[in-house]
Protein backbone atom coordinates (compact mmCIF):
# COMPACT_ATOMS: atom_id res chain seq x y z
CA UNK A 1 0.00 0.00 0.00
CA UNK A 2 1.64 3.44 -1.10
CA UNK A 3 1.23 6.34 0.52
CA UNK A 4 -0.13 9.23 -1.00
CA UNK A 5 1.99 11.87 -2.25
CA UNK A 6 0.94 14.46 -4.87
CA UNK A 7 0.88 12.73 -8.23
CA UNK A 8 -0.10 14.04 -11.60
CA UNK A 9 -3.37 12.57 -11.33
CA UNK A 10 -3.50 14.67 -8.53
CA UNK A 11 -2.18 18.22 -9.97
CA UNK A 12 -4.13 17.57 -13.19
CA UNK A 13 -7.66 17.26 -11.13
CA UNK A 14 -6.44 20.33 -8.81
CA UNK A 15 -5.69 22.03 -12.08
CA UNK A 16 -9.15 21.08 -13.44
CA UNK A 17 -10.86 22.22 -10.30
CA UNK A 18 -9.06 25.55 -10.10
CA UNK A 19 -9.63 26.23 -13.78
CA UNK A 20 -13.29 25.61 -13.31
CA UNK A 21 -13.35 28.02 -10.60
CA UNK A 22 -11.73 30.71 -12.66
CA UNK A 23 -14.20 30.63 -15.19
CA UNK A 24 -16.88 30.41 -12.52
CA UNK A 25 -15.54 33.69 -10.88
CA UNK A 26 -15.56 35.68 -14.68
CA UNK A 27 -19.08 34.36 -15.03
CA UNK A 28 -20.49 35.14 -11.50
CA UNK A 29 -17.83 36.36 -9.40
CA UNK A 30 -16.68 35.33 -6.08
CA UNK A 31 -20.58 33.97 -5.44
CA UNK A 32 -20.32 31.28 -8.14
CA UNK A 33 -16.77 30.32 -6.75
CA UNK A 34 -18.59 30.00 -3.28
CA UNK A 35 -21.75 28.20 -4.80
CA UNK A 36 -19.62 25.34 -6.93
CA UNK A 37 -17.53 24.79 -3.63
CA UNK A 38 -20.64 24.71 -1.41
CA UNK A 39 -22.68 22.16 -4.83
CA UNK A 40 -19.22 19.95 -4.39
CA UNK A 41 -19.25 19.73 -0.73
CA UNK A 42 -22.82 18.95 -0.03
CA UNK A 43 -22.57 16.13 -2.42
CA UNK A 44 -19.96 14.87 -0.40
CA UNK A 45 -21.55 15.11 2.48
CA UNK A 46 -24.55 13.34 1.24
CA UNK A 47 -22.97 10.49 0.01
CA UNK A 48 -20.13 9.84 3.26
CA UNK A 49 -22.47 6.80 4.85
CA UNK A 50 -22.03 5.54 0.96
CA UNK A 51 -18.36 5.84 0.64
CA UNK A 52 -17.78 4.44 4.16
CA UNK A 53 -19.95 1.24 2.90
CA UNK A 54 -18.21 1.11 -0.22
CA UNK A 55 -14.70 1.18 1.10
CA UNK A 56 -15.02 -1.72 3.67
CA UNK A 57 -17.13 -3.65 0.86
CA UNK A 58 -13.85 -3.22 -1.48
CA UNK A 59 -11.67 -3.95 1.28
CA UNK A 60 -13.35 -6.95 2.12
CA UNK A 61 -13.99 -7.98 -1.29
CA UNK A 62 -10.27 -7.89 -1.70
CA UNK A 63 -9.08 -9.93 1.51
CA UNK A 64 -12.02 -12.58 0.96
CA UNK A 65 -11.35 -12.89 -3.28
CA UNK A 66 -8.48 -14.47 -3.49
CA UNK A 67 -6.61 -13.87 -6.65
CA UNK A 68 -7.62 -17.94 -7.54
CA UNK A 69 -10.74 -17.66 -7.25
CA UNK A 70 -10.90 -14.30 -9.31
CA UNK A 71 -8.76 -15.57 -11.92
CA UNK A 72 -11.33 -18.69 -12.14
CA UNK A 73 -14.26 -16.48 -12.21
CA UNK A 74 -13.49 -13.47 -13.57
CA UNK A 75 -10.10 -13.47 -14.94
CA UNK A 76 -9.21 -13.55 -18.56
CA UNK A 77 -8.89 -17.41 -18.71
CA UNK A 78 -12.51 -17.81 -17.50
CA UNK A 79 -13.59 -15.77 -21.41
CA UNK A 80 -17.44 -15.66 -21.68
CA UNK A 81 -18.00 -17.06 -18.65
CA UNK A 82 -16.07 -14.87 -16.79
CA UNK A 83 -17.63 -12.07 -19.07
CA UNK A 84 -21.19 -12.95 -18.01
CA UNK A 85 -20.60 -13.00 -14.44
CA UNK A 86 -18.82 -10.02 -14.78
CA UNK A 87 -22.00 -8.25 -16.17
CA UNK A 88 -24.17 -9.39 -13.44
CA UNK A 89 -22.51 -8.48 -11.12
CA UNK A 90 -21.54 -4.98 -12.21
CA UNK A 91 -25.57 -4.75 -13.32
CA UNK A 92 -26.41 -5.71 -9.37
CA UNK A 93 -23.80 -3.51 -7.57
CA UNK A 94 -25.21 -0.33 -6.01
CA UNK A 95 -23.63 2.93 -5.81
CA UNK A 96 -21.61 5.78 -7.95
CA UNK A 97 -18.26 5.62 -9.68
CA UNK A 98 -16.84 5.67 -5.75
CA UNK A 99 -18.37 2.57 -5.01
CA UNK A 100 -17.53 0.18 -8.21
CA UNK A 101 -13.82 1.83 -9.21
CA UNK A 102 -12.48 0.97 -6.59
CA UNK A 103 -14.09 -2.69 -6.40
CA UNK A 104 -13.33 -2.89 -10.18
CA UNK A 105 -9.74 -1.50 -8.83
CA UNK A 106 -9.41 -4.82 -6.39
CA UNK A 107 -10.87 -6.86 -9.28
CA UNK A 108 -7.84 -5.57 -11.01
CA UNK A 109 -5.12 -5.96 -8.38
CA UNK A 110 -6.16 -9.79 -7.57
CA UNK A 111 -5.94 -11.03 -11.25
CA UNK A 112 -9.02 -10.21 -13.36
CA UNK A 113 -8.58 -10.16 -17.02
CA UNK A 114 -9.21 -6.85 -19.13
CA UNK A 115 -12.19 -7.99 -20.83
CA UNK A 116 -13.54 -9.20 -17.59
CA UNK A 117 -13.30 -5.43 -16.17
CA UNK A 118 -14.36 -4.03 -19.18
CA UNK A 119 -17.99 -5.95 -19.30
CA UNK A 120 -18.01 -4.64 -15.75
CA UNK A 121 -17.75 -1.40 -15.88
CA UNK A 122 -19.75 -1.10 -19.56
CA UNK A 123 -22.67 -3.43 -17.87
CA UNK A 124 -22.57 -1.26 -14.54
CA UNK A 125 -23.39 1.63 -16.50
CA UNK A 126 -25.84 0.60 -18.90
CA UNK A 127 -27.72 -2.34 -16.95
CA UNK A 128 -27.55 -0.81 -13.98
CA UNK A 129 -30.27 -2.40 -12.01
CA UNK A 130 -30.39 0.28 -8.70
CA UNK A 131 -30.49 2.74 -11.35
CA UNK A 132 -33.47 1.62 -12.56
CA UNK A 133 -36.58 3.10 -11.02
CA UNK A 134 -35.21 6.40 -10.98
CA UNK A 135 -34.98 6.23 -15.61
CA UNK A 136 -38.75 4.86 -15.12
CA UNK A 137 -39.81 7.50 -12.70
CA UNK A 138 -38.09 10.46 -14.45
CA UNK A 139 -38.27 9.47 -18.49
CA UNK A 140 -41.19 7.29 -18.93
CA UNK A 141 -41.48 3.23 -19.65
CA UNK A 142 -40.95 4.26 -23.23
CA UNK A 143 -37.97 5.59 -23.43
CA UNK A 144 -36.05 3.18 -20.58
CA UNK A 145 -37.50 -0.01 -22.21
CA UNK A 146 -36.59 1.27 -25.35
CA UNK A 147 -32.67 2.46 -23.65
CA UNK A 148 -32.43 -0.54 -21.99
CA UNK A 149 -33.31 -2.81 -25.11
CA UNK A 150 -30.81 -1.18 -27.24
CA UNK A 151 -27.94 -1.12 -25.00
CA UNK A 152 -28.67 -4.99 -23.88
CA UNK A 153 -25.96 -6.44 -25.82
CA UNK A 154 -23.30 -3.94 -25.38
CA UNK A 155 -21.52 -5.10 -22.13
CA UNK A 156 -20.97 -8.97 -22.65
CA UNK A 157 -19.64 -7.74 -26.53
CA UNK A 158 -17.56 -4.54 -24.90
CA UNK A 159 -16.08 -7.59 -22.84
CA UNK A 160 -15.30 -9.87 -25.49
CA UNK A 161 -14.12 -7.53 -27.99
CA UNK A 162 -11.74 -5.60 -25.60
CA UNK A 163 -10.16 -9.35 -24.66
CA UNK A 164 -10.18 -10.51 -27.89
CA UNK A 165 -7.97 -7.27 -29.39
CA UNK A 166 -6.74 -5.53 -26.08
CA UNK A 167 -6.01 -8.32 -23.71
CA UNK A 168 -2.38 -8.23 -23.50
CA UNK A 169 -2.15 -4.13 -22.29
CA UNK A 170 -3.81 -6.10 -18.53
CA UNK A 171 -0.35 -6.55 -17.01
CA UNK A 172 0.37 -2.54 -17.79
CA UNK A 173 -2.53 -1.48 -16.60
CA UNK A 174 -2.14 -3.47 -13.17
CA UNK A 175 1.63 -2.31 -12.97
CA UNK A 176 1.12 1.47 -13.63
CA UNK A 177 -2.12 1.46 -10.54
CA UNK A 178 -0.03 -0.51 -8.12
CA UNK B 1 -30.61 7.13 3.80
CA UNK B 2 -31.03 6.15 0.28
CA UNK B 3 -31.65 3.04 -1.13
CA UNK B 4 -28.67 2.50 -3.01
CA UNK B 5 -26.96 3.35 0.91
CA UNK B 6 -28.83 1.16 2.43
CA UNK B 7 -28.32 -1.75 -0.05
CA UNK B 8 -24.55 -1.13 0.06
CA UNK B 9 -24.50 -1.24 3.90
CA UNK B 10 -26.50 -4.37 4.03
CA UNK B 11 -24.05 -6.08 1.03
CA UNK B 12 -21.02 -4.51 3.74
CA UNK B 13 -22.09 -6.08 6.98
CA UNK B 14 -22.94 -9.36 5.19
CA UNK B 15 -19.54 -10.04 4.10
CA UNK B 16 -17.83 -8.35 6.89
CA UNK B 17 -20.15 -11.27 9.12
CA UNK B 18 -18.98 -13.59 6.51
CA UNK B 19 -15.84 -12.54 7.26
CA UNK B 20 -15.66 -12.88 10.71
CA UNK B 21 -17.15 -16.26 10.77
CA UNK B 22 -13.99 -17.47 8.81
CA UNK B 23 -12.20 -16.83 12.49
CA UNK B 24 -8.88 -16.23 10.15
CA UNK B 25 -9.17 -12.59 10.74
CA UNK B 26 -9.58 -11.46 6.95
CA UNK B 27 -12.88 -9.71 9.33
CA UNK B 28 -10.22 -7.20 10.37
CA UNK B 29 -7.92 -7.05 7.55
CA UNK B 30 -10.57 -6.27 5.43
CA UNK B 31 -12.17 -3.45 7.11
CA UNK B 32 -8.41 -1.72 7.80
CA UNK B 33 -7.32 -2.58 3.73
CA UNK B 34 -10.76 -0.69 2.94
CA UNK B 35 -10.24 2.14 5.45
CA UNK B 36 -6.52 2.62 3.89
CA UNK B 37 -7.44 2.90 0.32
CA UNK B 38 -9.94 5.44 1.66
CA UNK B 39 -7.32 7.37 2.81
CA UNK B 40 -5.05 7.47 0.04
CA UNK B 41 -7.84 8.26 -1.89
CA UNK B 42 -9.46 10.93 -0.07
CA UNK B 43 -7.51 13.96 -2.04
CA UNK B 44 -8.59 12.90 -4.94
CA UNK B 45 -12.19 12.43 -3.99
CA UNK B 46 -12.63 15.40 -2.67
CA UNK B 47 -10.65 17.43 -5.77
CA UNK B 48 -13.56 15.28 -7.95
CA UNK B 49 -16.41 16.60 -5.35
CA UNK B 50 -15.33 20.16 -5.82
CA UNK B 51 -15.01 19.63 -9.92
CA UNK B 52 -19.23 18.10 -9.98
CA UNK B 53 -20.05 21.11 -7.86
CA UNK B 54 -18.66 23.95 -10.60
CA UNK B 55 -19.66 21.93 -13.42
CA UNK B 56 -22.95 21.67 -11.97
CA UNK B 57 -23.27 25.40 -11.08
CA UNK B 58 -21.74 26.32 -14.41
CA UNK B 59 -23.82 23.85 -17.05
CA UNK B 60 -24.82 26.08 -20.25
CA UNK B 61 -28.49 24.01 -19.97
CA UNK B 62 -30.78 26.48 -22.16
CA UNK B 63 -27.95 26.19 -25.00
CA UNK B 64 -28.28 22.49 -25.17
CA UNK B 65 -31.64 22.14 -25.42
CA UNK B 66 -31.71 24.81 -28.53
CA UNK B 67 -30.08 21.80 -30.59
CA UNK B 68 -31.12 18.76 -30.01
CA UNK B 69 -34.81 18.48 -31.96
CA UNK B 70 -36.16 15.44 -33.11
CA UNK B 71 -35.14 16.78 -37.06
CA UNK B 72 -31.64 17.97 -35.93
CA UNK B 73 -30.02 14.42 -37.62
CA UNK B 74 -26.61 13.65 -36.95
CA UNK B 75 -25.68 16.81 -35.57
CA UNK B 76 -28.38 16.14 -32.66
CA UNK B 77 -27.06 12.66 -31.91
CA UNK B 78 -23.40 14.38 -31.93
CA UNK B 79 -24.47 16.61 -29.57
CA UNK B 80 -26.29 14.23 -27.67
CA UNK B 81 -23.32 12.13 -27.22
CA UNK B 82 -21.23 15.45 -26.20
CA UNK B 83 -23.54 17.06 -24.00
CA UNK B 84 -24.00 13.44 -22.13
CA UNK B 85 -20.32 13.14 -21.64
CA UNK B 86 -20.32 17.00 -19.85
CA UNK B 87 -23.62 16.21 -17.65
CA UNK B 88 -22.80 16.05 -13.84
CA UNK B 89 -24.54 14.46 -11.17
CA UNK B 90 -25.91 11.19 -10.03
CA UNK B 91 -28.96 9.65 -11.76
CA UNK B 92 -31.74 11.89 -9.48
CA UNK B 93 -29.48 14.97 -10.93
CA UNK B 94 -29.66 13.71 -14.22
CA UNK B 95 -32.56 12.31 -15.40
CA UNK B 96 -34.91 15.80 -14.50
CA UNK B 97 -32.83 17.25 -16.49
CA UNK B 98 -32.92 14.86 -19.64
CA UNK B 99 -36.83 14.83 -18.57
CA UNK B 100 -36.98 18.25 -19.34
CA UNK B 101 -34.99 18.69 -22.44
CA UNK B 102 -37.26 15.63 -23.85
CA UNK B 103 -40.43 17.66 -23.00
CA UNK B 104 -39.61 21.05 -24.46
CA UNK B 105 -38.64 19.63 -27.50
CA UNK B 106 -35.81 17.35 -27.97
CA UNK B 107 -36.36 14.13 -30.28
CA UNK B 108 -36.29 10.33 -29.05
CA UNK B 109 -32.41 10.07 -30.50
CA UNK B 110 -31.15 12.58 -29.28
CA UNK B 111 -32.30 12.15 -25.80
CA UNK B 112 -31.46 8.23 -25.43
CA UNK B 113 -28.21 9.46 -26.76
CA UNK B 114 -27.50 11.76 -24.27
CA UNK B 115 -28.60 9.42 -21.41
CA UNK B 116 -26.69 6.44 -22.92
CA UNK B 117 -23.36 9.10 -23.29
CA UNK B 118 -23.99 9.96 -19.72
CA UNK B 119 -24.29 6.20 -18.81
CA UNK B 120 -21.24 5.09 -20.19
CA UNK B 121 -18.78 7.81 -21.13
CA UNK B 122 -19.10 10.54 -18.24
CA UNK B 123 -15.98 12.52 -17.94
CA UNK B 124 -16.74 13.25 -14.01
CA UNK B 125 -16.25 9.70 -13.20
CA UNK B 126 -12.59 9.57 -14.79
CA UNK B 127 -11.55 11.44 -12.36
CA UNK B 128 -12.76 8.45 -9.61
CA UNK B 129 -11.49 5.39 -12.73
CA UNK B 130 -8.14 7.24 -12.64
CA UNK B 131 -6.48 6.30 -9.69
CA UNK B 132 -7.90 2.29 -9.38
CA UNK B 133 -7.58 1.82 -13.30
CA UNK B 134 -5.01 4.20 -14.76
CA UNK B 135 -5.11 6.11 -18.22
CA UNK B 136 -4.74 3.16 -20.35
CA UNK B 137 -7.99 1.71 -19.45
CA UNK B 138 -9.96 4.90 -19.38
CA UNK B 139 -8.78 5.87 -22.78
CA UNK B 140 -9.72 1.95 -24.17
CA UNK B 141 -12.95 2.40 -22.24
CA UNK B 142 -13.64 5.73 -23.46
CA UNK B 143 -12.60 5.19 -27.50
CA UNK B 144 -13.82 1.72 -28.12
CA UNK B 145 -17.36 3.17 -26.59
CA UNK B 146 -17.91 6.80 -28.34
CA UNK B 147 -19.99 4.98 -31.32
CA UNK B 148 -22.33 3.06 -28.41
CA UNK B 149 -24.59 6.63 -27.97
CA UNK B 150 -24.43 7.50 -31.49
CA UNK B 151 -25.54 3.89 -32.64
CA UNK B 152 -28.32 3.64 -30.13
CA UNK B 153 -29.47 7.14 -30.91
CA UNK B 154 -29.68 6.35 -34.17
CA UNK B 155 -31.96 3.31 -33.81
CA UNK B 156 -34.09 5.04 -31.74
CA UNK B 157 -34.96 7.90 -34.75
CA UNK B 158 -35.10 4.66 -36.88
CA UNK B 159 -37.20 2.83 -34.85
CA UNK B 160 -39.01 5.01 -32.56
CA UNK B 161 -39.51 8.01 -34.86
CA UNK B 162 -37.56 11.50 -34.53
Amino acid sequence: MRKWKPDWTTLTLTGVALVLAAVALGQGGSRMVFDGLVSGGQTLLSVIPLLMAAFLLAGLVRTLVSREVVERWLGSSSGWRGIILACLGGALLPGGPYVYYPIAGAMLQSGAGLGVLMAFITAKNLWSVPRLPYEFAFLGTRLTLIRYGLTLVVPPLAGLLTEALFGRVIDRIRKAVQ
Amino acid sequence: MNQATLILVMLALMLFIYAWRRGDGSHRRGASMGWHTLKRTLPLLLIAFIIAGYVKVLAPQDLVSSWIGPDSGWRGLLVGTGAGMLLPGGPYVVFPLIAALYQTGAGVGPTLAIITSWSALALLTVSFELPFLGWRFTLLRIGMGLAIPLLVGLAGTFLFGG
